[in-house]
């Protein structure tokens, strides 16, 4: 019976502890034990915005039904804390000093929320969001306060803005980049998103980021910015991207970058230790940089291969898309893929917008390496694909800038992925 | 073993009945008008391409190991006891977030109305268990049935292609 250990009960960890059991199930008899210093069963991060918004309970957010754990035979720790790993002697130690020995062990720690840095920080009202109890705690606050700002216009931020908007606060989101979602859109895409927001009547401010966080009498009176201009504020939510936990492999020695790196068999440097998620540092597929994983998807996928990888059932890993992304504000979808605009010589942007819907293509050397789908995100799925498989789509722009274009028109590239039926000649020869 | 819609790609005209079928069949009333009504914001569950001087129907495949249903960060979408991929009737509801329509290569998720995605559940078999779609096909490009029995049926017919070339065909 090999002992397999997995720290973190999120994503990554949840999927690599399904692998590992397999198809056998329960009657694959090895022993699979996850430790999470949250206290809950397995639930979804990218859903607590609706926690926020007073909108979703814990019962909406939990990933497995009830009874799931016990069902696979997987034994639980959760509310208990990893403080270090003896990679040398195949154990982790836990908060209460307690051992546990493995043959194999999952780093799947996540990433946590990149702190603003200035000071008041850690003034009450000053928030991040990335837990369910965050995300209660906010909707508690938020029940006090009438007003809200929130640093930072990434994804995380701007979902945050939304929940509290609809609470009935007055949110006003402060972007140090020129638009919001600089890394999902570009300017354009973010205009039409800003207007969608705008709407819903959330105000923003570009070009500052805070330079405190002003309280009094232990209690938070608002941001003090950059340019020295005040905002009144009850609450304060900062979204400044996430940092991949990497505490306990650093002080284990193993190999860490920005985040934990490993190799195609998603092996950190020390034997026996894989890690997959938030934590971990990847490369890009299309630019093919290494950088922070950060994805749901990423996390699920790379989860998955680390649990077969453990348990001896090889599986490389490919690479992802650092960034995929969909979301909607407003009523406005939005997805995107790959580069969101060109990278100098050699790249080539083209983009149409009719009733609404703005949807660009970057494209490298004929193939597809990038796409900004706003309004409109219908077939976004084949961009992605493309984008991954480094399909050639030359001749075919017109038909991507329209939409007009499904598997069928790649037909090597794509419609083997399901193990699906042969395609006729007549496709096959449209492939390039 | 579970059945899909299968393309005769060769056979498809692109009249779009397939298109039209599956629209009615999933509107409340079952009716052409509400269809109409709803047009595109009705969200699309299946998709006719111009592929070069071929028609080329897109049909969710019901994927083994589904990309949308990894994608799914709400527990929604999931592969039903008898095959069928769909974000209906599971533990939680769609939210909208639309990783789904991201994740799907072949492009056959939709962004429906009332925020949740929309795609090919097969919630429109009828009394014989055929898909409105299938029914809908004037040229029979669209069949439901099995991939072995698809792919059987396209070997016997190339080797019946073959045969009569080789005598000479006519
Ligand atoms: C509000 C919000 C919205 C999001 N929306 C999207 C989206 O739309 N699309 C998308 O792709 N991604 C989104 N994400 C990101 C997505 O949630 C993450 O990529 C994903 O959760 C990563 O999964 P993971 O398993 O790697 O890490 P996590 O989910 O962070 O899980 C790691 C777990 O390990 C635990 N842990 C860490 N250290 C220890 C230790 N020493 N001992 C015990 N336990 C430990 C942590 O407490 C945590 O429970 C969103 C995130 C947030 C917060």
């Amino acid at each position: 019976m090999r002992r397999f250990l997995i720290i973190g009960n999120g994503a990554a960890g949840l999927a690599a502890a399904e692998a590992i059991r397999g198809d056998a199930g329960r009657a694959g008899g090895d022993d699979i034990t996850i430790v999470s210093d949250e206290p809950h069963p397995a639930y979804s991060r990218c859903l607590i915005p609706g926690v926020v918004a007073g909108e979703l309970g814990f019962e909406a957010l939990s990933l497995r039904p009830p009874g799931f754990y016990g069902s696979l035979g997987f034994k639980t720790l959760f509310g208990r804390r990893v403080t270090g790993i003896d990679s040398a002697r195949h154990r982790v130690i836990l908060e209460n000093g307690t051992g546990l020995e493995y043959d194999a062990l999952l780093l799947a720690t996540g990433a946590r929320p990149a702190p603003a840095g200035v000071p008041g920080s850690e003034s009450p009202g000053v928030f991040s969001l990335r837990t369910y109890e965050d995300a209660t705690r906010i909707a508690a606050a938020a029940e006090e306060a009438s007003s809200a700002v929130v640093v930072g216009g990434g994804l995380v931020g701007l979902k945050a803005a939304v929940a509290l908007r609809k609470r009935g606060l007055k949110v006003t989101v402060v972007v140090k980049s020129p638009w919001i979602l600089s890394k999902q859109l570009d300017r354009w895409g973010a205009v039409l998103v800003q207007e969608a927001l705008a709407a819903l009547g959330i105000g923003f401010i570009f070009g500052q980021n805070p330079a405190e966080f002003a309280q009094k009498r232990g209690r938070l009176m608002g941001v003090r910015l950059e340019d020295g201009a005040r905002l009144a504020a009850g609450l304060v939510i900062v979204g400044k991207g996430v940092v991949p936990e990497v505490r306990l492999a650093r002080e284990a020695g193993i190999n860490v970058a920005a985040g934990v790196l490993v190799d195609r068999h998603l092996r950190t440097s020390a034997p026996g230790v894989y890690a997959a998620g938030d934590c971990c540092e990847v490369s890009d597929l299309v630019t093919g940089e290494r950088s922070p994983s950060a994805l749901w998807t990423l996390a699920v996928e790379q989860g998955r291969l680390a649990g077969l990888n453990m348990a001896g059932r090889a599986a490389p890993y490919e690479g992802g898309l650092t960034r995929l992304n969909t979301v909607e504000f407003g009523g406005i979808p939005v997805a995107s893929a790959g580069l969101v605009t060109a990278r100098g010589n050699g790249f080539q942007e083209l983009s149409r917008s009719a009733r609404g819907a703005y949807r660009k293509i970057i494209l490298k050397d004929g193939r597809l390496v990038g796409a900004v789908l706003v309004g409109d995100i219908s077939r976004a799925g084949v961009y992605a694909a493309l984008i991954r498989r480094r399909a050639v789509v030359e001749g075919l722009e017109p038909e991507l800038l329209s939409a007009r274009m499904g598997a069928n028109h790649f037909p090597g590239a794509l419609a083997a992925l399901a193990g699906g039926p042969a395609v006729p000649q007549a496709l096959e020869k449209m492939e390039s | 073993m579970h059945r899909g819609v299968f393309v005769r790609y060769e056979r498809c005209l692109g009249c779009r009945s397939c298109q039209l079928a599956c629209a009615v069949s999933h509107t409340r009333a079952g009716t052409l008008a509400e269809a109409l009504l709803q047009g595109e914001a009705g969200g699309r569950r299946l998709f006719v391409d111009q592929v070069g001087a071929v028609k080329a129907p897109s049909v969710c495949r019901h994927c083994e190991e589904a990309y949308c249903v990894a994608a799914c960060p709400a527990g929604a979408m999931w592969k039903r006891p008898d095959g069928v991929v769909t974000n209906a009737g599971s533990l939680h509801q769609c939210v909208g977030c639309w990783m789904c329509v991201m994740a799907c290569p072949f492009g056959v998720i939709s962004r429906g109305p009332g925020g949740q995605a929309v795609k090919c559940d097969q919630e429109c078999l009828d009394g014989d268990g055929l898909p409105a779609c299938v029914k809908a096909c004037p040229t029979r490009a669209l069949v439901f049935t099995t991939m072995e029995e698809f792919e059987a049926g396209r070997r016997r017919a190339a080797l019946q292609g073959a045969a009569a070339t080789a005598s000479g065909g006519r």
